[in-house]
């Protein structure tokens, strides 16, 4: 399992539900809170994309924000 | 290297904050899209304060990532300098678009200018055109022989009463 963690005074949790969706054929993907962060969950991630899905996914993140 | 371009590296990555008392989120969010096809990009920290970017170069791009993050800086000032003109230029903007918007629309005055245009002058259909001697000979002799007849029926009455 990976972790993301994307503070919650900069990303929005619609871009990032909206990531999880987008990306859902790639992975099983569950967002938590704490008082500072989402924290994403990946788990069992298509192994063709174990190296780069959590980068590609703060940064599709960050690109739904812009 | 001055205050507001430090950077630290940290194997792969390389890490350094932005003021947000000098730029705005949003320019972050404006800039950190441009850069998404090359490098991965994390953002941290306290949006009020300073917001910590975390670079990463991808795999295929063969590029330096302090060059990079120069560009970065770089890309900030530009998304600063379209806020303010964005900013100043706005009211000029919503003028522009009102003043074309409302030429779009036909006005009121114009509609009926064009219904005085389209309308036939010379017709009178009520006959207040026709000179005031002309109506007044003509319902005078009309009225003149009614009201005559009537009159002489009267008087030739009377007259036989009388005798």
């Amino acid at each position: 399992m990976e972790k993301l963690k994307l503070n919650k005074g900069i990303y929005k949790e619609t871009a990032i539900k909206q990531a999880m969706e987008d990306f859902s054929e790639l992975a099983e993907f569950e967002v938590k809170k704490d008082s500072k962060f989402f924290i994403v969950n990946l788990n069992n991630v298509k192994s063709e994309y174990k190296a780069s899905l959590k980068d590609e996914f703060a940064n599709y993140v960050l690109g739904l924000m812009s | 290297m001055s205050e507001g371009f430090d950077f630290k590296i940290n194997k792969e990555e390389l890490e350094f904050k932005i003021n947000t008392k000098i730029y705005s989120l949003k320019a972050i969010y404006q800039t950190a899209y441009l850069f998404l096809d090359k490098v991965y990009l994390l953002l941290d920290g306290d949006p009020k304060k300073e917001v910590i970017v975390v670079m990463k170069l991808k795999p295929e791009i063969k590029q330096d990532l302090k060059i990079l993050a120069g560009e970065f800086h770089n890309e900030l000032f530009n998304q600063l300098l379209r806020e303010k003109i964005l900013e100043t230029n706005a009211k000029i903007r919503e003028y522009i678009v009102s003043k074309a918007l409302y030429n779009a629309v036909p006005s009121e005055v114009d509609e009926l200018l064009k219904e005085v245009e389209e309308e036939d002058w010379q017709e009178d259909p009520l006959g207040i055109a026709k000179p005031w001697e002309e109506t007044k000979k003509k319902s005078s002799a009309k009225g003149g022989s009614a009201s005559g007849g009537k009159t002489a029926k009267k008087r030739k009455n009377g007259k036989t009463k009388a005798k």
